[in-house]
């Protein structure tokens, strides 16, 4: 079980009776065995509460349902894959990057102003996050696309990390985040180096950071 | 200093001391780093003007500060090169980051330039330190020799450092003129002692089209 890297771009899947797989609508590409693919048309888990919840958060990226027991190949896009072990903690990452994850995982929705207030829905309009975000608890592996590389930079309470907002790709662990601005007089008249807005991450966790400031 | 942390993210450990890279290519930090903007390249009012007449301008800024410090820009490939004493050639949308101790400035290339799509002046670094450069793909290093000189593509060439003496050279023939040309009717000649950096893809040059 669990996801394994073909290569940079593509990641094999195993699916077993009993255990699902949810991935993004369309990035299957091939399988082997007997598989199937069902629309999930609440968008996730969670009955149809969450479902409105995410129509409204805007994080109803459409996914499906993979069940039976074979191999799964999945990729989209061309876009790097990074895959993610979870064992109990966090993840929080934006519904559209997200390319599979085990059925395992408990999908939620938050809202970015509940951590840390009017600063947290600032900071989701300016890194492109909107105002909600995708969760994923549990223990299992989640496949998450970013363009070009990722690298993944551990947090540690001592050693706090910035990260530019668009090169943002997911965050794990018990880790605090708020919008730190640099903004001086030189943004003003334009003279900006362009680095005036950084996502200041504090805690202990890690960070998952693209090698590109351009989003999916 | 400079190290890689994958092929395209570059980490940069600071102690105080100061790098330029270009702007807004930091997409991480952990630390303490001020971030500047250098106009015209870090050069002065000189350098400003200069690069504004020729067309060969770059934002840079200035990072200094303590801990680490991790660039990338649009994905691209990067290579360190260290410059020893020695002059590096590179685009300026090439160049990512440099050494605070490295001086830029811009030279006259001539035809070459006007062949290669990238304008007729170029970014040259000086001194002792090194630089991060980008390729679309990842980079091969060519070694020139008096026996073994060299001949590039105008849209593959990345940057050479050394002793370099470059000259044109053109393959136009009936052919070209009559739309049967091979795509490849103008090179880049390199002779003498030094090394060329050339990536595996080509950009849209005036020579690629006939």
């Amino acid at each position: 079980m669990g996801f394994r890297e073909i290569n940079g771009k593509m990641v094999e899947a195993t699916v077993a009776p009993g255990q699902r797989l949810f991935s993004q609508r369309g990035a299957m590409l091939a399988y082997k065995g007997e598989v199937s693919f069902t629309p999930n048309t609440a968008g996730g888990q969670g009955g149809i509460m969450s479902m409105i919840g995410r129509r409204v958060a805007d994080e109803d990226t459409p996914l499906m349902t993979v069940e039976g027991s074979g191999t799964v190949l999945f990729g989209h896009g061309g876009h790097h894959i990074q895959v993610v072990r979870l064992t109990g903690d966090t993840l929080y990452v934006e519904a559209d990057r997200l390319l599979a994850f085990e059925g395992t995982l408990q999908q939620g929705t938050m809202f970015l102003g509940s951590q840390g207030g009017v600063m947290g829905m600032v900071r989701g309009q300016v890194s492109g996050q909107g105002l909600f975000t995708t969760t994923l608890k549990g223990h299992g592996a989640v496949a998450v696309m970013a363009h070009g590389g990722v690298i993944e930079i551990p947090i540690t309470p001592q050693r706090p990390v910035h990260v530019d907002p668009q090169a943002y790709v997911a965050h794990h662990g018990e880790v605090r985040n708020k919008l730190s601005t640099a903004l001086g007089w030189r943004d003003m008249v334009g003279r900006g180096s362009g680095e005036a807005f950084q996502l200041e991450l504090s805690g202990s966790g890690a960070v998952y950071v693209q090698a590109s400031e351009e989003k999916l | 200093m400079f190290r890689l942390q994958s092929s395209k993210v570059l980490a940069v450990d600071m102690t105080g001391d100061a790098v330029k890279a270009k702007n807004g290519s930091m997409v991480a930090y952990d630390g303490e780093m001020a971030f500047r903007k250098l106009s015209g390249g870090g050069e002065g009012i000189r350098g400003m003007v200069t690069r504004r007449l020729t067309g060969e301008q770059m934002t840079l800024m200035e990072v200094k500060g303590r801990g680490t410090c991790w660039f990338a820009d649009r994905a691209s490939e990067i290579n360190l090169v260290s410059v020893q004493g020695d002059k590096l050639y590179v685009e300026s949308s090439n160049l990512l980051a440099t050494d605070g101790g490295l001086r830029t400035g811009t030279e006259f290339t001539g035809l070459r330039g006007a062949s290669q799509g990238n304008g007729l002046f170029t970014t040259t670094l000086e001194g002792h330190g090194q630089a991060a450069i980008m390729s679309d793909g990842p980079a091969v290093v060519l070694r020139v020799s008096p026996q073994y000189p060299l001949t590039v593509d105008p849209g593959a060439y990345v940057a050479h450092q050394g002793n370099l003496r470059q000259s044109f050279q053109s393959g136009v023939t009936f052919r070209t003129l009559l739309g049967e040309g091979g795509g490849e009717a103008f090179q880049m000649r390199f002779e003498g002692d030094g090394l060329v950096y050339v990536q595996p893809s080509e950009r849209n040059t005036i020579a690629g089209d006939v």
